[in-house]
């Protein structure tokens, strides 16, 4: 595939605990276009999250390569993956993840200050009225709903224009109005934007709406 | 540009940070405001009396130059030439009795001044400008005396006093004199006019005769060639001295500098115990900030950004409490005016000063970064990968080589810092040594109680189980609470022994041992007529002569001595003016042992032999053979050192540092100094021995050792009050880690009591949890503070050190219980938790 915007080479992810050896992923290979959206489903303990974490650059892989957008990433520092992590890459929280004393409009510029920057209010403004926030920017999460939380962490996900967009069961800690509505948001942004989203779910659903699907059972690709 | 705006946006979030969290932040702000502004305090009240020392140094002195001829006067001639200088004033001070009718006779010091005094500054009296009247001339001459006067002859003005057969009025009582004397402020103290004085005729050296002259320079003269112009008038004669106003205040400033800088060390002390708060306080914050944290790491913010978040938020901390605390501390002197009595004509004014202020902003800043640098660090430990599996786990305090190297870099940066402020350099070095070894001595008995508690002790009871368990818990409390209390009752401890024995010595041990009287000057011709007449009045009592004669210390080696010894020199008070020397007949028997040397033989009658104390010895780097020149009545003698003797002053019997071989001063004139040990009456016996022997001077011992043990006492409180400040200091830690645990205990007692364990069971626990650390604590604190306090009576103040029981059961049970009562007070919530909210997971 050319330029792919994520590709996985013969990954393997092992995890020493108590003297076992735990193999979360054997031997993997993938690709993701720059505007695919992928679903990755599978049983608990297949190796989902941890290939999010990978791609993410937090955490490093026992084995193979990892590329993003044609540049190898398993040999990086911690400061050149945070590097690439704020300019390429969103991510969205089952559980959201907003900071506890930060407002809903904070909480957007704390990622765009992140990226150095700075004095950008009207557009995380322009981002949080977008998806429906105008009356609800300068209240703290835990004055939000569990579907305004959400939107604020999609919304702070995507305000740097990542090309990259990992979301972890996104949907998991809300209803199923707002599970629609949140769908809506990624799905939209990445068409609009040719971003590659990469969805973790449990949701058959949702998984069918994507591009494609990568089915994960013990630590390998079963279907992709 | 890029970096100033970095500045910005962790100056914003840190600012929002603090006012968002300052719930979580209130102890650091507490604990470390009560300890600047202590050091605060100390640094504005000593900058000051320096300043106040440094402006009325003229006034202090008495004048631009002060000149002392000792014993006799300057001649005419040289006078004649230093009067042309500027308005010259003479005073002649002198000791002697002063007596009133039926109510005995005080050892007085007598200032005779002329008209001219003072030079600069005035007389503060009672009724005012009555020292004016002391010129006028009338049957009865007047005096002026001090408060301590008046109230032991219960004088008012009017009333009369007879000195040396003389009678004299009291025309005022004096409340301040310009040149700040210590016989002034804590003896008797009185001034008459100098016209008076010539009628007594006195040249006895016993009186302790000294006359000073006093130049205040024509506005028009070069202030340093005249003093230099001056000196060559009198450069050949030993026995004339020369101050100017820097020399005057030289030994205030000095004994100021070392009492603020002890103070100094104990606030530092309370300092570094905060710090010990401020490391748990900032750990707790950094923990309930753990979720933020790997939040904006996912978000792809440096390590070092957020690091940097967090310690901008506690330099602010830091600067705002160090402009509070110091703000606050400006009032003190002010404050201490209050204390100071006036009788010191000492008036501290407000002193603004850049250098105190970054003075104590750096102190803060050294130890804010020793206790801060593992939490920040700890900040590493923290994954953005735990977002993923919803698992934060508690962070500990973050110890790497790297850190570690840095923690050590700063305290001895702090230590050195404090070395160089001070003369008493090996002291201070000591101090933080001992400081930071007890700190690791509790750290370790903190660890080894857990260590016990974990692997031994089992008992079968609810109580005993659940204070074993919260003991050897991950999170215990035993490393805060023996730490910060540990070092806080050993200070308390190691001041109060040191105190109490220093009173034990003054009350108690040496009455017992010292003379009741002290005849300070008795005539060759007087003498065995005293003791006759004393062996009257009481057969037993123990009555002892020496022969005295006045040298002073001219030069070592035929070196000037005032070259060689330094003012701060712990012997310097040996070649300040001059000193009493005496013989022994039989020194081997009589005298005190000798340590080095040997004693003369009678032969050698045309040398000079001399005996010296073995600490001066020391202290002046003199040997055995070495050759010491003594100007003895105005002719300079050179001696060879025969031998050293171990001097014990603490008897106040005779002692004397000088001894010279009999055979040698037995042409010389002298006089005795005697004293006089009596189970009888020691009022009586004075005013008998007075009666008939009426130019005799007597001290009794006891009124000395009375004012100098409620001066001791005034000094004593100030230090203890400061170490009480340590221990709150302490108390406000271990609070401070308490809240920190509330969550996690509440949590646990609710588990408890939907376990069914009651109330009282907690409460037991709480009490039982709090005996064993206490009672770890105490073993320990009451070791070193022994060590500690035995050390400094024994080497440093020269006195026999004793434990006393009592006053160690009651520092220790009074500080337990207070403590105790803190943590009930503070877990008081965490007893009998509602349930509901566990059930609804809140």
């Amino acid at each position: 595939m050319k330029n792919p915007a994520i590709e996985f080479s013969n990954v393997s992810l092992n995890y020493n605990q108590s003297d076992n050896l735990v193999e979360v992923l054997k031997n993997i290979s993938f690709s993701i276009k720059a505007d695919e959206i992928v679903s990755i489903v599978g049983p608990s303990g297949s190796g989902k999250t941890s290939i999010i974490m990978l791609t993410a650059g937090l955490e490093k892989i026992s084995d193979g390569t990892i590329g993003i957008h044609n540049r190898v990433i398993n040999h990086l520092n911690e400061n050149e993956l945070a590097s690439i992590r704020r300019q390429h890459i969103g991510i969205v929280f089952q559980s959201f993840y907003l900071i506890p004393g930060l407002s809903a409009l904070e909480n957007v510029l704390l990622a765009l200050e992140a990226n150095h920057k700075y004095g950008l209010e009207d557009q995380a403004k322009n981002l949080l009225e977008e998806f429906g926030l105008s009356h609800r920017l300068h209240h703290l999460p835990g004055e939000l709903s569990g579907g305004e939380q959400q939107r604020v962490a999609i919304a702070r996900a995507l305000i740097n224009k990542p090309s990259i967009i990992l979301a972890d069961e996104p949907t998991g800690n809300i209803d199923e109005m707002n599970s629609e509505n949140v769908i809506k948001l990624l799905f939209d942004y990445s068409k609009k934007n040719k971003t590659s989203l990469v969805l973790v779910t449990h949701n058959h659903e949702i998984a069918n709406q994507c591009d494609r699907i990568i089915e994960l059972k013990g630590g390998r690709i079963v279907l992709s | 540009m890029s970096y100033l705006r970095e500045f910005y946006f962790i100056h914003q979030y840190a600012v929002r940070d603090i006012k968002r969290s300052f719930k979580s932040l209130w102890i650091i702000f507490i604990t470390l405001f009560i300890s600047l502004f202590l050091l605060s305090s100390i640094f504005t009240i000593k900058t000051s009396l320096n300043y106040e020392i440094e402006i009325n140094s003229k006034e202090l002195l008495g004048g631009d130059l002060e000149i002392s001829s000792g014993i006799n006067p300057l001649s005419e001639e040289i006078i004649k030439k230093i009067s042309e200088s500027g308005q010259l004033s003479q005073t002649v001070k002198f000791h002697t009795m002063v007596s009133r009718e039926d109510k005995g006779s005080i050892f007085t010091d007598i200032r005779a001044i002329d008209k001219f005094y003072p030079l600069y500054g005035s007389i503060q009296t009672n009724p005012k400008e009555s020292s004016q009247t002391l010129f006028l001339g009338s049957s009865n001459p007047g005096i002026l005396i001090n408060e301590n006067i008046q109230n032991q002859f219960e004088l008012e003005v009017g009333d009369n006093v007879t000195i040396l057969n003389k009678k004299f009025t009291v025309q005022g009582i004096i409340l301040s004199v310009p040149n700040l004397d210590g016989a002034m402020i804590f003896g008797e103290f009185a001034i008459i006019s100098k016209n008076e004085f010539e009628k007594f005729n006195l040249t006895s050296a016993g009186s302790f005769l000294d006359y000073d002259y006093r130049l205040k320079m024509n506005d028009n003269e070069n202030t340093q060639s005249q003093i230099q112009k001056i000196k060559s008038f009198i450069n050949n004669d030993k026995t004339i001295k020369i101050r100017t106003p820097k020399d005057g205040s030289q030994n205030l400033r000095r004994a100021i500098n070392n009492f603020s800088h002890f103070l100094s060390l104990v606030s530092v002390s309370a300092m570094l115990i905060a710090g010990i708060g401020i490391s748990n306080t900032f750990l707790s914050f950094i923990n309930k900030k753990s979720l933020s944290i790997a939040i904006q790491k996912s978000l792809g913010f440096f390590s070092r950004t957020i690091k940097l978040i967090y310690f901008y938020e506690i330099l602010l901390i830091l600067f705002i409490t160090s402009i509070l605390s110091y703000l606050l501390g400006l009032l003190s002197p002010i404050i201490a005016n209050i204390f100071i009595p006036a009788s010191f004509n000492i008036d501290l004014q407000f002193t603004l000063s850049f250098l105190d202020y970054f003075n104590l902003l750096f102190i803060g800043l050294l130890v804010v970064l020793i206790f801060s640098i593992p939490t920040l660090y700890s900040i590493n430990l923290i994954k953005a990968t735990s977002l993923f599996r919803n698992v934060f786990q508690q962070i500990n305090l973050f110890f790497s080589f790297s850190n570690i190297l840095l923690i050590i870099i700063l305290s001895v940066l702090l230590i050195v810092y404090f070395i160089f402020q001070t003369d008493e350099k090996i002291y201070t070095f000591f101090y933080f040594i001992s400081f930071f070894a007890s700190i690791l001595v509790f750290f370790i008995t903190s660890f080894f109680l857990i260590f016990i508690f974990r692997n031994f002790f089992n008992y079968p009871s609810n109580s005993f189980k659940i204070a074993k368990r919260n003991i050897a818990a991950k999170k215990s409390l035993a490393p805060i609470i023996t730490i910060s209390l540990g070092i806080g009752l050993t200070l308390l401890l190691t001041l109060s022994f040191v105190a109490n024995n220093l009173k034990r010595e003054i009350a108690e041990s040496i009455p017992n041992i010292a003379p009741d009287i002290f005849f300070v000057s008795v005539n060759k011709d007087d003498k065995e007529r005293l003791a006759l007449f004393i062996t009257t009045l009481d057969q037993n009592a123990i009555v002892e002569f020496q022969p005295v004669i006045s040298a002073s210390f001219v030069s070592l080696n035929s070196i000037p001595i005032d070259t060689i010894i330094q003012p701060n020199n712990n012997s310097a008070w040996v070649i300040e003016g001059d000193r009493r020397i005496s013989w022994y007949n039989n020194p081997q028997t009589t005298a005190n042992p000798i340590t080095k040397g040997e004693w003369w033989t009678k032969n050698d009658s045309d040398k000079l032999f001399i005996s010296i104390d073995s600490k001066i010895a020391s202290d002046f780097r003199i040997k055995i053979n070495d050759q010491i020149t003594l100007n003895i009545l105005g002719r300079e003698i050179v001696g060879t050192v025969k031998n050293f003797r171990k001097v014990d002053y603490r008897d106040l019997s005779i002692n004397f540092a000088i001894i010279i071989n009999d055979s040698f001063a037995d042409e010389l004139p002298y006089e005795y100094i005697g004293t006089l040990s009596s189970n009888l009456s020691i009022n009586e016996i004075q005013s008998k021995i007075l009666k008939q022997f009426p130019n005799i001077s007597i001290i009794k011992i006891g009124n000395i050792l009375s004012k100098v043990t409620i001066l001791l006492n005034k000094i004593l409180i100030a230090i203890i009050s400061i170490s009480l400040v340590v221990v709150g200091i302490g108390l406000i830690v271990i609070i401070s880690a308490i809240l920190v645990q509330t969550n996690l205990r509440t949590y646990q007692n609710l588990i408890y009591k939907i376990l069914g364990i009651n109330f009282s069971t907690l409460v037991k626990a709480v009490c039982l949890e709090f005996l064993f650390i206490y009672l770890s604590i105490l073993f320990f604190a009451i070791v070193i503070a022994a060590l500690g306090s035995y050390y400094i009576v024994e080497n440093i103040f020269r006195l026999e050190w004793i434990f006393d029981l009592d006053l160690t059961l009651t520092l220790t049970m009074v500080t337990g219980i207070i403590t105790f009562i803190l943590i009930l007070i503070t877990n008081k919530n965490t007893f009998d938790p509602p349930i509901y909210p566990l059930i609804r997971n809140e």
